[in-house]
């Protein structure tokens, strides 16, 4: 652990993760709300929100910044997590329901009389926070066997992730389906027999999903400074040496594929007791896409970016939404076309660009003879080159 | 020589064709008939329930029944018809049309149809509460009914007709049947004549005195493939009190029937899923070009469907009366042509092209300040132009609502006929055509034409065709906007099917994409294989499962174990090279 670990790093993360975790619901629980350093049961809520996303998106970094993988189906492993924790928080409702009775709402609004045999486990709290991070991770292991067994690459993968995903959102809607069709899942009550709505409950939600940020952030720092994330990198820049190399590539491919879906499957978990709701919408590619806009916004092969972009992103959003409603989807579109384009390595890579532009820059003033542009930000390899190996 | 008499007697020949047409005309059932029946009507109008039993008879008995006479049977049984007492005391039965701004309306006879002058010669006004309404009553209004129901199948229109001894055929009522046995002898349309000997056979059916009748009847129903006997025959088989040959028959008839009715709807929806594969193919193939040739990953094809359905929509309300617009608060309006029923008919053909080159110019723009850079980066190419898709369907939002707007078709491609009971829709008929075209003209440019040659080099070598002269930038953008114009072509035709709205082309992305790498990447024929095998299992599916969602799932699931089988799609491009 030490060798992947520095020492400045292990501070700064100490420092964030005691602002994170202790000081910001410290300043909510304690301080009058008419105080300047008082923190809102709405911004503690919003950024639990925001902290969720960020574990999403690292999630998405693991596939597509080190390993090349550029999944279009992470909200669906996202979704299902919701959902299993969902199906835990709609039991608790009990009778406060608003037909008064043991079964969620929505089946007896379908007439079912006694629950199906799938829902019951789900009763446990334990049952279900596992099933959060299992049944994503289940879901990916059928699907990545699948697909990397049949040596599907690059864009196919995406679009046959995207397709996964779109069936997963058709099927969730069908009321037939049992997870509530259209609405989702709603009106939760009690988690761990508090009330959802409290302020304390609240902060303690912020409180978990912050702690599985740092836990996702440290577990994938660790993976990706072992062997096995040199060989991920490998994978992403040249498959095929990785093969001839005498490496089951496709094994590792697998292998994150389980793990960034589980991953997901926890930040999906933690959402959506946050806000209240899970439906399939949720599901949509677009939400997908939106998670790859974090992560190519805020950099991508760093696990600090997809944090930053997770944040500056939905921070946006959120300021947008509300100040240019027509525009907003304008706004994300032409920025990401853009971050595509000119930033490759995003808001985290944006210093280093700019400071290697600005070597060039002066560079071309004095004169000097060029010498082969070795600080330029390299363009990014990808293994969809014609011929790499030739 | 034949012509060349003819010619000598042009005269005599338009004289003969003059009198021909004129005795046509005269032998006309408008002419010769409605005036007998409107009289009679007028006549029995104001008097009592005899009066009206000897019209009705005389109706049944009617050799024609025209639609004018209808409209006026119905004008009564809503109490529309009144009663005007003119100078000289007479009552004269009338009806009137919608008042005018004083509340006063024109009065037209029921016996000629003309409007009521006065001794003056102008045209009499009157308000309705002036005049008496001649009330019916539930009894009389179902006689009419029944009249009306009844002389239908003398009409003079044959799909009434049609329609009219399905309807007394399923009502089984015996004392109908004399009459129908009539009109069976003197019917000359043929399919026609089916329903009312189907009818016929059904009224049999009930004839419970005679179980020779009632087996002869239900084999004569399977013979003629009567769909609409199924039910009646099902209750049959089920009555234990009926003889046990008749409910063996009855059975043996329900069950031909059945697996006849199986194989109209087997056609049918094949026709169908040809039609959707059509549609999908017609998409797709802009996205086998863009994708399958140049590699490019483009998330904004639905959008440039979305573009070439509204450019559709724009140019119907060119032909209309024109289109105003605020985007963003900015008032845009575009004239209109004000054209009349037989111009607008052309609208479709103009918005065809435009629609074409609307997108063509759209993808154009895009492959000019966005793909250009992201050749050799595919999967960056994706995410590029999934922020352009974005960014259109705002910018569609914005100019055209974000409610979906209807596209009015033109009549020709609305209605519908039939062949054995297979109903064939003219515009999904008109798909299937218009696929064949695109992809046959598709197939010509890539392999008969020069540019067709440069494209399918810089495919096959982007490097090496730029080193052997071939302008590669200009192909490309070319190429692009050629398979958005593809696009655009889509999005035409699907603003004839359905309503266009702002996530038109998010419907088809995901299919688009699965057609296009099922078919083989690159490949025109894979394509079109893949898009109508996609295209009728989906409909095949749904039939079966009953479901348009759960089918759609199954065929998303039967493509990735597909895939598996056949990981590079049904006709991979052939290469040496270890990464293509």
């Amino acid at each position: 652990m030490s060798a992947t670990f520095r020492k400045t790093e292990i501070i700064l993360l100490g420092i964030l993760a005691f602002i994170a975790l202790v000081l910001l619901p410290a300043l909510n629980a304690w301080t009058p709300p008419e105080s300047f350093f008082h923190i809102s049961n709405f911004t503690i809520n919003l950024y639990g929100k925001y902290l969720s996303y960020a574990v999403l998106a690292i999630s998405v970094d693991l596939l597509w910044g080190f390993t090349g993988l550029l999944s279009l189906g992470q909200c669906l492993f996202f979704s299902l997590g919701g959902y299993a924790f969902g199906m835990y928080l709609a039991l608790k409702v009990g009778k406060l329901g608003q037909y008064k009775q043991d079964l969620p709402d929505f089946m007896v609004f379908l007439g079912y009389k006694e629950l199906p045999a799938h829902w019951e486990p789900f009763r446990h709290f334990w049952f279900a926070a596992s099933a959060s991070a299992l049944v994503p991770a289940l879901v990916a292991l059928a699907f990545g066997y699948l697909a990397f067994r049949a040596k599907i690459r690059g864009v196919y993968f995406s679009i046959l992730t995207q397709a996964l995903t779109y069936a997963g959102c058709l099927m969730f809607f069908q009321n037939s389906f049992m997870f509530g069709g259209n609405n989702g899942l709603t009106d939760f009550k009690f988690v761990l027999g508090h009330d959802i709505r409290n302020a304390a409950t609240q902060r303690g939600l912020y409180i978990a999903t912050g702690a599985l940020l740092f836990l996702t952030y440290i577990f994938c720092r660790w993976l990706t400074q072992s062997k096995f994330g040199k060989i991920q990198r490998a994978v992403r820049d040249s498959e095929n040496r990785v093969l001839f190399s005498g490496y089951a590539a496709p094994n590792y491919k697998l292998f994150v594929f389980v793990i960034a879906a589980a991953i997901a499957g926890l930040a999906g978990a933690l959402y959506v007791p946050q806000v209240g709701i899970i439906n399939p919408s949720e599901m949509a590619t677009d939400k997908s896409l939106e998670a790859i806009v974090w992560v190519a916004v805020g950099g991508r092969g760093t696990l600090v970016g997809p944090v930053v972009g997770a944040f500056a992103v939905n921070a946006l959003k959120s300021w947008a939404t509300r100040a240019f409603p027509d525009l907003w989807l304008i706004i994300l579109g032409g920025m990401f076309t853009l971050v595509v384009l000119f930033m490759p390595k995003g808001l985290v890579g944006l210093p280093g660009q700019l400071y290697s532009l600005w070597q060039k820059i002066s560079r071309r003033r004095t004169n000097a003879p060029p010498d082969g542009d070795t600080s330029f930000p390299e363009a990014p390899s990808d293994h969809q080159n014609p011929n790499p190996e030739s | 020589m034949t012509v060349i008499v003819l010619r000598k007697h042009t005269h005599w020949v338009v004289f003969y064709f003059c009198l021909l047409a004129g005795v046509l005309i005269f032998e006309h059932p408008l002419y010769a008939q409605a005036p007998t029946l409107r009289e009679a009507l007028a006549e029995v109008l104001p008097s009592d329930t005899t009066a009206h039993d000897r019209f009705f008879n005389q109706l049944a008995a009617a050799e024609k029944f025209d639609d004018t006479t209808r409209n006026l049977l119905i004008l009564w049984r809503n109490e529309e018809l009144m009663l005007y007492t003119d100078a000289a005391g007479k009552a004269i039965p009338v009806s009137i049309d919608t008042p005018d701004a004083n509340g006063k309306s024109h009065l037209f006879s029921v016996a000629t149809g003309q409007a009521l002058n006065d001794a003056a010669g102008a045209p009499v006004l009157a308000e309705a509460s002036a005049l008496t309404p001649i009330d019916s009553d539930a009894t009389l209004r179902k006689k009419i009914q029944r009249a009306m129901d009844l002389a239908d199948i003398s009409s003079a229109n044959p799909d009434t007709r049609k329609l009219a001894a399905r309807k007394l055929g399923t009502s089984q009522r015996k004392e109908n049947l004399s009459l129908l046995e009539a009109r069976l002898l003197k019917e000359s349309d043929k399919s026609v004549r089916k329903s009312l000997a189907e009818a016929c056979a059904l009224i049999r059916l009930t004839d419970f005195s005679s179980p020779k009748t009632q087996i002869a009847a239900a084999n004569e129903l399977a013979e003629l493939d009567c769909l609409g006997a199924t039910e009646a025959l099902r209750a049959l088989a089920a009555n234990d009190q009926m003889d046990i040959s008749v409910r063996k028959a009855a059975a043996k008839a329900q069950k031909s029937i059945r697996d006849y009715k199986d194989l109209v709807n087997f056609f049918g929806t094949i026709f169908r899923g040809t039609s959707l594969g059509s549609i999908l193919l017609v998409a797709a193939l802009g996205l086998a070009v863009t994708f399958g040739l140049m590699g490019i990953i483009n998330m904004a094809h639905g959008e440039m469907i979305t573009v070439g359905a509204y450019a559709a929509y724009v140019v119907e309300n060119i032909f209309r009366n024109g289109l105003a617009l605020s985007p963003l608060g900015i008032p845009i309006s575009i004239p209109g042509m004000h054209a009349g029923e037989g111009l607008f008919q052309w609208y479709f053909a103009v918005a065809i092209p435009v629609s074409f080159c609307a997108a063509a110019l759209a993808g154009l723009i895009i492959e000019r300040l966005v793909i250009c850079h992201l050749y050799q980066r595919a999967l960056e190419s994706l995410l590029a132009t999934w922020g352009i898709s974005l960014v259109l369907q705002q910018l569609f939002r914005v100019v055209f609502g974000a409610n979906n707007v209807q596209v009015n078709s033109p009549s020709w491609l609305m209605g519908n006929f039939t062949v054995s009971d297979v109903t064939l829709g003219y515009n999904r008929l008109f798909v299937i055509a218009f696929a064949v075209l695109i992809v046959v003209g598709t197939w010509l440019l890539l392999s008969k034409t020069r540019l067709g040659l440069l494209i399918r080099s810089v495919t096959q070598d982007r490097d090496m065709a730029a080193c052997m002269g071939v302008p590669t930038r200009r192909v490309n953008m070319l190429t692009f906007a050629f398979g958005s114009g593809l696009a655009g072509l889509a999005g035409a035709f699907l603003s004839q099917i359905g309503n266009v709205g702002p996530g038109l082309g998010q419907n088809f992305i995901v299919d688009n994409f699965m057609t296009v790498v099922v078919g083989g990447v690159g490949s025109i024929v894979g394509t079109v294989i893949s898009a109508l095998s996609i295209g009728i299992s989906d409909q095949v599916l749904q039939q079966i499962l009953e479901s348009p969602v759960l089918g759609k799932i199954m065929v998303l699931i039967a493509i990735i174990l597909f895939l598996q089988w056949k990981p590079s799609g049904l006709f991979p491009t052939r290469s040496r090279s270890l990464d293509s």
